[in-house]
């Protein structure tokens, strides 16, 4: 699955571990996440989606 | 997953881990004391040669709690895949002693030793998944 994450991020100017702080994750997760080797489950899905505020299928994109 | 993780659920699991081992350690001590002393025999003695391995159940206990505890669920995986490395190593190192053993006259591995080698592959483990996940 690929992302937005990286790009929306850097749009905000937030580096990786502000990031984290605000979705009480690790830095290792934002960046597993960014780099896409880690798919978030739902729910974290919807906490990116809603500290955007965006849908989920604007910031996710299925690869199939 | 570092060694010295600030994440308060990580650093719980270490404790009750290291509580664990410790607990299993301590009571191999008095197990191998008793049956020096005293050389019990029959059920007392199958008893008391079980007795260290049930600690090893906190360790069972240690990794449930910690499941549940974390809410970071990459740290979760993470968690997870050590303990898969540290079990699939467990699980080929053994076997193949075992046929060396068998075949090869390789000595005799105790298997009491299992434990510390479950934890030598997923301490093996962590520098590389640390690495990939950088």
């Amino acid at each position: 699955m690929k992302n937005r994450l990286r790009e929306l991020r850097a749009e905000r100017g937030w580096s990786q571990a502000e990031l984290a702080d605000r979705l009480e994750v690790s830095r290792q997760s934002v960046n597993a996440i960014e780099t896409g080797k880690y798919d978030p489950s739902l729910p974290l899905a919807f906490r990116l989606a809603r500290l955007f505020a965006m849908r989920i299928e604007e910031m996710f994109t299925d690869e199939a | 997953m570092s060694c010295l993780s600030k994440n308060p659920a990580v650093r719980r699991f270490y404790y009750r881990v290291a509580a664990a081992t410790f607990a299993n350690i301590v009571l191999n001590i008095l197990v191998a004391l008793c049956f020096y002393k005293f050389r019990p025999h029959g059920p007392v003695a199958y008893i008391l040669a079980v007795v260290p391995a049930i600690a090893i159940l906190g360790f069972i206990v240690a990794i449930g709690q910690y499941l549940t505890e974390d809410k970071d669920e990459f740290q979760r995986n993470l968690m997870v895949q050590v303990l898969l490395w540290g079990l699939g190593g467990v699980l080929v190192f053994t076997s193949a002693w075992g046929s060396l053993e068998s075949f090869a006259h390789f000595r005799h591995f105790n298997p009491t030793y299992t434990y510390i080698l479950f934890w030598v592959f997923a301490g093996i483990s962590v520098p590389f998944l640390n690495r990939r996940y950088r």
